[in-house]
């Protein structure tokens, strides 16, 4: 029985995208499970932990969310950085957010780091009415620069742990089991009290 | 007024007493701090009307009929808010419903004018510039808004009176007591000279540090910024039109707009961009702040519509927006408009433009002081992957709103709008750091770390020991240093810039801020510069300070001698030698830092396994998993056994069953053989009766044969004497033999027998003469008798 403890994978995420698109509220419902209608505004950026169990490993997000205002633009290289993964958030309702998640990807792709993984989360699913880019035009999109793309809503939670759920499945698994994280205890003591042989 | 009346409410449990949200995990300790908060008020209350009745004295300046309830205002304004709060509602419901344009503006209370004097002065000698400047950059439009204003100067003394009347009457209203001191009216007298006329600056810095009273701090901040001086008649004003005028032009889209519109135009460009960001941000802020209602977020919009016009270069950016509420909260819009603008065009210029440069050369001058004044923390962080501007980036960008706890937060702006520059905020930060830098060490990994350094400093209740460490710790950090540092770090973020707008592929890792950073540390002039004697006494508490020193000692000479290099021209040999020198140093820098980080790690590690609680529980969990193995082994074990052991008994059982048989067996036998015993005695018995029988027979026998014997010998006689017949004779002869033999055969064993018994023999033979018959028998008898005893042996056998 026995088994050691599950692999543990940390991985830093970044969120990036328009200002007001959602990034805050989809990592406050991923990580508290909340929503709240007035977010504050991100200044700079947040930080925000979350772990969770993927197959036979947990991964734990060590989550930028990053300020969404173009300015603060000149900031977010310092938080993308050797991030493994990134979701690049839209609002559905706002076709400038989208143009302006395209230069996020644009952006990032730009880095050459091949092994971010890439997620394109179009918020607000649930303002349906209010729609004004379509899924399939994303789709499509997302195909073309190999992103993986999900609609999402913080505010009825779909798709949200899914999309976090998504990346974590994505995360080199291969990352070298260099680290030991839960030391594994060499000096298990071996001899077994021998079973009180009985007679035969 | 309004605004900052409401501030002042009590209100429900998750808002503290300025009606900010409390973290729900915070709430505990915000109530704990709670009480010290109130005493500190009270104190810093009395302190500040202690100052300022001395201040009014010492002026001896002639008595000015309305100084009388000001001074008592100050210090009750906060008691009778608290104690009067209905009726302040319905006195803030009745200003409401005046015109906006009034209450939109208000002067600051007299009592507070020598503050306000000396505090100009200073925006006055260094603040001219900016103001110069800001007619040159927005020329177009502060042009067409001057056309309608005579000169600055003149007209704020009379406009001054004009809304002190209109507004202080209300304030003055509500203080309640009376308490004789003078005001200072006289300005003009005190522009002459600056800090020889205002001996009581550093009691004034000192009462600062310790906190502004709650009642008072709108009114100082503005006396801080220098907002009378900074005040244009109508400037704000103009500037809101010119955005009623746009909403106009949006809404009938003429485009007959004629010269007098061109300027507008220009506005509408600039601020059209910022128009939408805006509006997201209005219920971003503060949200559900109770002084936030449709009014407040009308104020705000205004507010920051205006600035964002005033300076296009700006316009709009987050965290301006929490700026403005606050200092909504605190003061009339206008008032907010002139404080807001010191602070983002003088105190943070260049912070929050477009290209954020300010922001960022902050940020390497903030890592550069971490990195002199916590060596180890900085290795730690550096070994966790963590930059400190990550974390550093958003205080600095925020001002510390948001980040810190409010009464925190408003007594690093007390110091920091006092000071006049944005040295506060480092030393803030710094004081942060050595607060939670021993926690911070002993984190496993750059999640932990940050979450960590977020949430302590999201708890720093304790505002008086954050503003006294940050003031009494770090004096060494002063504006001359940092604008020395920043002129260091400059160019670099420029160059970084620039060469991203230039489209070259930006970001190469080489160019991030921390590897700036490190080239820059690396950089014998920055060593250079640690060296300055700008730096002072309170540097000497870092770590590794004499190392530091030493090998910075050797740098700068050789730096020099470089320099001698350079001005001499000298030869390529010395130049050589000089730059093998630095390589050396360069290298035993680097192996010095090596060997402290190696330390560090060191010690990082073994507190990282001590406090490894995870590990712990790993290694308990897998003793457990083991004990538990030993136990099901144990168990599988007895379970064995009983196993065995029921086998065994099975088996004892068994042969047991198989005793019993055999015990049956044996009786079984036993009786069989008693039996056979028993028939063998019977027939013993048998045997020895017929035996008896047999001696009888055989003594009969004997008898009947002595009898015949004597018999015939008694007829032997009776012949002999006459003669002897013939026949009997030649009869007599052999029978006579045969029968002696006879009896000498027999004898043997029964001669004893014969023997005694032969008198009775005798006797009965004599009896028996007259039967000459039994004779034959008698002879017949033994030969019977003798075949009866063989008969017998045969059977016996």
């Amino acid at each position: 029985m026995a088994t050691t403890a599950t692999k543990s994978v940390n991985a830093k995420l970044v969120l990036l995208g328009d200002v007001g698109a959602g990034k805050s509220s989809l990592v406050l419902r991923f990580v508290k499970g909340q929503f709240i209608d007035f977010q504050e505004s991100t200044i700079g950026a947040a930080f925000f932990s979350q772990t969770i169990a993927v197959n036979d490993a947990t991964v734990k997000f060590e989550i930028w969310d990053t300020a969404g205002q173009e300015r603060y633009h000149s900031l977010a290289p310092m938080y993308y950085r050797g991030a493994a993964a990134a979701i690049v958030v839209y609002d559905i309702t706002n076709p400038i957010s989208f143009t302006r998640a395209k230069k996020w990807v644009q952006e990032l792709q730009a880095q050459g780091n091949t092994n971010m993984i890439m997620a394109l989360a179009g918020n607000k699913s649930d303002l349906l009415d209010a729609r004004k880019v379509t899924a399939e035009a994303t789709q499509t999109y997302a195909e073309e620069n190999n992103l993986f793309f999900m609609e999402t809503s913080a505010k009825s939670a779909t798709n949200v742990n899914e999309i976090f759920y998504e990346i974590a499945k994505r995360l080199p698994r291969a990352q070298p089991v260099q680290n030991p994280v839960g030391m594994v205890l060499m000096d298990r003591p071996v001899e077994r009290t021998a079973g009180a042989s009985c007679c035969s | 007024m309004k605004a900052k009346n409401l501030s002042l409410i009590t209100f429900e449990h998750k808002r503290d007493a300025y009606g900010f949200a409390v973290r729900p995990q915070h709430l505990q300790r915000y109530k704990e701090y709670a009480n010290i908060y109130k005493e500190e008020e009270e104190e810093r209350s009395d302190k500040w009307k202690d100052f300022l009745e001395r201040q009014a004295e010492s002026a001896e300046l002639p008595i000015d009929g309305l100084s009388l309830e000001e001074d008592s205002s100050v210090v009750s304004g906060l008691e009778t808010v608290i104690s009067e709060q209905d009726d302040l509602e319905s006195k803030t419901e009745s200003k409401k419903s005046r015109n906006h344009n009034i209450q939109i503006w208000a002067q600051i209370r007299p009592s507070l004018a020598a503050i306000e004097s000396m505090m100009s002065l200073h925006v006055n000698k260094k603040g001219q510039n900016p103001k110069a400047e800001r007619d040159a950059r927005n020329g177009d439009h502060l042009a067409l808004i001057e056309e309608g204003k005579p000169t600055r100067g003149s007209v704020e003394e009379d406009s001054e009176e004009e809304f002190y009347d209109v507004e202080r009457s209300d304030l003055v209203q509500d203080a309640a007591s009376s308490d004789g001191s003078p005001r200072r009216v006289d300005h003009s007298s005190q522009l002459v000279s600056p800090e020889l006329f205002f001996p009581w600056k550093e009691e004034l810095e000192c009462l600062v540090r310790g906190g502004v009273p709650m009642a008072l701090r709108g009114e100082l901040w503005q006396a801080f910024v220098g907002v009378r001086a900074r005040r244009v008649e109508n400037y704000y004003q103009d500037l809101l039109a010119a955005k009623d005028h746009d909403d106009k032009e949006e809404l009938d889209v003429s485009p007959s707009n004629d010269s007098s519109n061109i300027s507008n135009t220009n506005l509408k460009g600039a601020t059209e961009k910022w128009k939408g960001q805006i509006e997201k941000d209005l219920p971003r802020t503060f949200p559900g702040h109770p002084a936030l209602d449709e009014d407040g977020r009308n104020a705000l919009r205004r507010l920051l519509t205006a600035y964002a016009r005033h300076n296009p270069s700006v316009g709009y950016c987050q965290a301006m927006n929490f700026f403005a509420g606050l200092l909504l909260l605190l003061m009339p819009e206008e008032n907010a408009f002139w404080t807001l603008m010191a602070i983002i065009d003088d105190y943070f210029d260049g912070y929050y433009s477009e290209e954020m440069i300010e922001s960022q050369v902050d940020q390497l001058v903030f890592e550069e002081l971490v990195h002199q004044r916590f060596p180890k923390l900085v290795n730690h962080l550096d070994y966790l992957g963590v930059q400190v501007a990550w974390v550093t980036g958003p205080w600095f960008l925020s001002i510390f709103v948001n980040m810190l706890p409010w009464e925190s937060v408003l007594r690093v702006w007390d110091v920091l709008l006092f000071d006049g520059n944005r040295v506060m905020l480092f030393r803030s930060a710094l004081a942060v750091m050595e607060l939670y830098g021993p926690a911070l060490v002993t984190t496993k990994d750059a999640g932990d770390a940050v979450t960590l350094l977020q949430s302590l400093a999201g708890s720093t209740f304790d505002s008086s020991q954050l503003v006294l460490t940050a003031c009494m710790g770090y004096q060494a950090v002063n504006e001359a240093k940092l604008q020395e540092l920043r002129n260091k770090h400059r160019p670099s973020v420029i160059a970084a810039m620039e060469e991203r707008s230039r489209g070259v592929r930006a970001w190469k890792d080489s160019q991030g801020l921390a590897c700036k950073l490190y080239s820059f540390k690396h950089d014998p002039q920055s060593i250079l510069v640690d060296t300055n004697p700008t730096e002072g006494l309170g540097d000497v508490h870092a770590n590794g300070e004499q190392h530091v020193s030493r090998t910075n000692n050797i740098d700068e000479f050789l730096n020099n001698m470089t320099g001698d290099g350079d001005a001499d021209s000298v030869p390529d040999l010395k130049e050589q030698v000089v730059w093998l020198k630095v390589e050396l140093c360069k290298l035993l820098e680097e192996k010095r830092s090596s060997i402290l980080r190696a330390e560090e790690l060191e010690t990082a590690l073994m507190e990282m396994v001590k406090q490894d609680n995870r590990r712990q529980l790993s290694a308990r969990v897998e003793q457990l998993e083991h004990e538990v193995a030993e136990l099901r082994q144990a168990l599988a074990d007895k379970q064995e056994q009983e196993h065995a052991m029921l086998q065994v008994l099975m088996r004892v059982e068994q042969e047991q069953k198989v005793t019993e048989d055999a015990r049956l067996f044996a009786e079984q036998d036993a009786a069989a053989q008693k039996y056979a015993a028993h028939v063998l005695q019977e027939k013993y018995e048998e045997a020895m009766s017929t035996l008896a029988q047999m001696e009888k027979r055989a003594v009969m026998a004997e008898t009947m044969l002595e009898a015949t014997l004597q018999y015939q010998s008694g007829q032997v006689k009776a012949l002999q004497p006459p003669s002897p017949s013939p026949r009997s004779g030649g009869n007599q002869e052999p029978m006579q033999e045969f029968p002696s033999r006879k009896v000498g055969l027999l004898s043997r064993p029964f001669g004893l027998g014969w023997r005694n018994k032969s008198p009775q023999g005798k006797t009965s033979n004599t009896e028996e003469p007259s039967d000459s018959k039994p004779n034959n028998d008698v002879v017949q008898a033994p030969s019977d008798l003798e075949k009866e005893m063989n008969g017998n042996e045969n059977s016996e056998k």
